[in-house]
């Protein structure tokens, strides 16, 4: 068992922490449709970024479902913010407008050249989308996309607690070959 | 042949309702014999005579009647005759947000004089959080659900302003007190491990350094774990046991992890339900370590001669409420009267007391949704009513909710008294005996320098901590500015007042202040509008700002933010020394954000 493993030559390693605290290229943010930030991760971003943020979602407000905006981080350790409107819920076709949102996230990033991509455990949580669906649906569409040749250097998975580490740990093994480290 | 739509949203509520069906669940949807004993318990009754839609059997049938339709026999044969109903569209689930969150506090008076045993608040819980969800909930009980599910905290407490405020009371403590009253951050094997509210560091940091202060002189080998620290749980008020098992695991993992011997809880009546009763269950582990109430802990510290206190340094009349959770749902209804008895010389009850007393409005996650403070305050005239006969200077509490609950109708209700916790009474009637260390005074550089020489002051000393620091108080109420005015000018401070919120605008353009005090509700452009308006402005974003208002209900200004929130927030009325322990923390805040 391992909590890093490389897929197609991307390293997919797992985390626990915050995420807007992590000193990474870029990370995801669970975004509503109208992009205000909210409270919770929302609330992080704006404290520790900076009021910049809010302001440049404003002018690429609203975002429809599955969609994928990308903002500066301002102050915040990180470079940049991907904004993704995934399912909240119990909404009809959540796992698939999961998949699909956690694609747009990859292809996104991959479009504007951000090589290093953290991801919480998508839409679990507030939002409602079970762990084990969450965790699934979103190594398995890293996986599914990474076998497809991408520029991604590496893929953080970002658990909050224990609670969300474990099923992470537990499905990572199955994904790919365990990273080799000097420890 | 007619087919029956319903909405996505109202279909997955019937299908989880069924999952969260169990023998006590049912018990109490089956046994209601609609006698009508419970009606009078609910002072939302009480204060709304004649309307029906109030009363708890009928709040109760309808989530009955859901139950009926769908998962009993009777309802599916004869559902005329038992109110089967069930719901169709959003707007339906709608309604039932308005019952279920907005007519009930889940306090379980109703539940005490039911002779069928009938819980009401069992399933409005449970109604709550079939809403919850399908994502229909008050706005305030999604943005609190959110701070506590991501941030860990249900009040947005980042980890660096815990662990600073932390760092600040510490070396407050050690400068009055000596280094043997530092707060232990982390701290592995103690006997203690203290869990608070984020209500705690955000608005009311004194009852940490009072329990600090009371566990330095005790001589206990205690800590406060960096994490995990927060023992409320917003799961209970808002239904969802997803967030009930995940914030009492990270609380329960983290003693685990520094192998803790005892969870001590502050005073928080659903923190402490939350954590000590409902946790395990929610979080599905089997606790190891004990946990108990402050409570109990500063009676065992007095009881085994480890603090001394003098009960006449409580003179004033002071009188006990009950919180719904911590009394009538946990049954610590004698605990809190017998360390009052110790602590303060006139104790007067309260009637009805213990698992009869009323609610103090503010509970079940009330104080967080705005929408229904109206309704709150009207039925808070029985609470009301019930403090003005004691007579009393100060109501007791062991709960942060209630705290809120209680100010909020005090100020509504124009009466004369004060609301306080057992930790802050203790701590003014602790015997400290040994002198005073005389602490260690480092010079490293003008900046720090600055800062040491802030920390070495007490908050409510009258040497100058405030010189040339230009404070602009933006409030309407003349004398409200006048007493602001004079205790920060003692202190060393210029102090410029606005009077209106387009003033204070100008002000804070022209004189660009050390920090600023800013009352919400003013003349011309309203404190919100001036708050959003600063924080806007490139020039003029990073001057702190404390808000102080008399109106707790517009907390949204801070819940339904987009810019950064404010440094500090008092609720009005505000004493001297809350001021100051305010307007110190924000100031040192700023030195070490510049340092």
């Amino acid at each position: 068992m391992a909590d890093t493993v490389k897929i197609s030559g991307t390293s997919v390693r797992l985390v626990k922490g915050d995420i807007t605290d992590l000193p990474v290229e870029s990370f995801v943010f669970y975004a509503r449709e109208d992009l205000k930030l909210g409270s919770g991760f929302g609330t992080a971003i704006t404290v520790r970024g900076g009021q910049a943020i809010q302001q440049e979602l404003d002018t690429l407000a609203p975002a429809r479902m599955t969609e994928v905006v990308v903002s500066g981080a301002g102050e915040l350790k990180a470079r940049w913010i991907i904004h993704a409107v995934g399912p909240k819920f119990q909404e009809p076709e959540l796992e698939e407008k999961l998949r699909q949102t956690i694609f747009n996230v990859l292809h996104t990033a991959e479009k504007k050249g951000i090589t290093s991509v953290a991801l919480p455990p998508m839409g679990a949580g507030f939002y409602g989308v079970p762990l084990e669906i969450s965790v699934a649906v979103t190594l398995d569409t890293i996986a599914d996309y990474l076998r497809n040749k991408s520029n991604i250097k590496e893929i953080i998975l970002c658990a909050n607690d224990n609670r969300e580490y474990k099923p992470f740990f537990e499905r990572l093994a199955a994904l790919g070959q365990p990273e080799r480290r000097n420890r | 042949m007619s087919t029956t739509v319903r909405s996505h949203k109202a279909q997955k509520v019937i299908e989880r309702l069924g999952k969260k069906l169990n023998r006590q669940m049912v018990g109490s949807l089956a046994a209601c014999v609609h006698c009508g004993n419970c009606i009078d318990s609910c002072h939302y009754v009480l204060a709304n005579p004649g309307d029906v839609t109030f009363a708890p059997p009928y709040k109760a049938d309808k989530i009955r009647g859901l139950f009926k339709r769908h998962y009993d026999w009777t309802g599916r044969v004869l559902p005329w005759w038992v109110k089967a109903k069930s719901v169709y569209t959003d707007q339906d689930l709608e309604e039932l947000k308005d019952i279920v969150f907005g007519k009930c506090t889940n306090c379980r008076r109703c539940t005490i004089n039911c002779p069928m045993g009938v819980d009401m608040a069992v399933f409005n819980r449970m109604a709550r959080g079939l809403l919850v969800s399908v994502g229909i909930m008050p706005e305030g009980v999604a943005v609190v659900s959110k701070d506590q599910w991501e941030i860990g905290n249900q009040m947005g407490v980042l980890k660096e302003d815990y662990i600073d405020t932390l760092e600040w009371l510490s070396d407050d403590l050690e400068a009055e007190h000596g280094a043997r009253y530092r707060i232990p951050i982390d701290k592995k094997n103690a006997d203690i491990v203290y869990s608070i509210n984020p209500r705690e560091v955000k608005y009311d940091p004194r009852t940490i350094s009072d329990a600090a202060l009371i566990f330095g002189t005790a001589g206990a080998d205690w800590t406060m774990p960096s994490e995990g620290w927060d023992m409320t749980n917003f799961g209970l008020f808002s239904g969802d046991d997803d967030l009930g098992g995940a914030v009492s695991r990270r609380l329960y993992e983290k003693v685990e992890e520094l192998k803790g011997k005892k969870l001590v809880i502050s005073e928080c009546g659903h923190g402490y339900r939350s954590t000590r009763c409902e946790g395990p269950n929610w979080a599905k582990m089997d606790v190891k370590f004990d946990m108990e109430s402050s409570v109990i802990t500063m009676i065992n510290f007095i009881n085994e001669g480890k603090i001394k206190v003098d009960k006449s340094r409580n003179p004033e009349p002071i009188t006990f409420h009950d919180s719904c959770n911590y009394g009538r749902s946990c049954g610590m209804t004698e605990e809190p009267r017998e360390l009052l008895q110790m602590v303060c010389s006139d104790f007067r009850e309260m009637y009805p007391n213990r698992a009869e007393n009323y609610c103090c409005t503010g509970g079940g996650g009330a104080m967080s949704m705005s929408e229904y403070t109206p309704r709150r305050l009207k039925s808070a005239k029985i609470k009301a009513d019930q403090l003005r006969a004691t007579g009393a200077k100060h109501v007791v509490t062991t709960c942060h909710n209630c705290v809120d609950g209680l100010t909020d109708l005090i100020k509504h209700y124009k009466l004369d008294m004060k609301v306080t916790q057992l930790v802050n009474l203790v701590a003014n009637a602790l015997v400290i005996e040994k002198p005073a260390e005389v602490p260690e005074v480092i010079v490293v550089a003008p900046i720090a320098a600055e800062a040491v020489a802030a920390a070495a002051v007490p908050a409510f000393a009258t040497d100058g901590f405030l010189t040339g620091k230009r404070i602009l108080v933006a409030d309407d109420e003349p004398d409200f500015v006048t007493f602001v005015t004079a205790v920060l000018e003692d202190h060393g401070a210029t102090v410029i007042p606005a009077h209106n919120g387009d003033q204070a605008m100008e002000l804070a353009r022209t004189e660009k202040p050390d920090m600023m005090t800013l009352d919400i509700t003013m003349p011309g452009k309203s404190g919100v509008e001036v708050f959003e308006l600063l924080r806007s402005d490139k020039d003029l974003q990073r001057i702190p700002i404390c808000i102080i208002t008399g109106k707790p209900e517009l907390r949204k200004l801070i819940y339904e933010r987009t810019v950064t929130r404010p440094e500090g927030y008092v609720d009005k009325p505000v004493d001297e020394e809350g001021l100051l322990l305010n307007v110190r923390k924000i100031l040192k805040a700023k030195l070490e954000k510049r340092a």
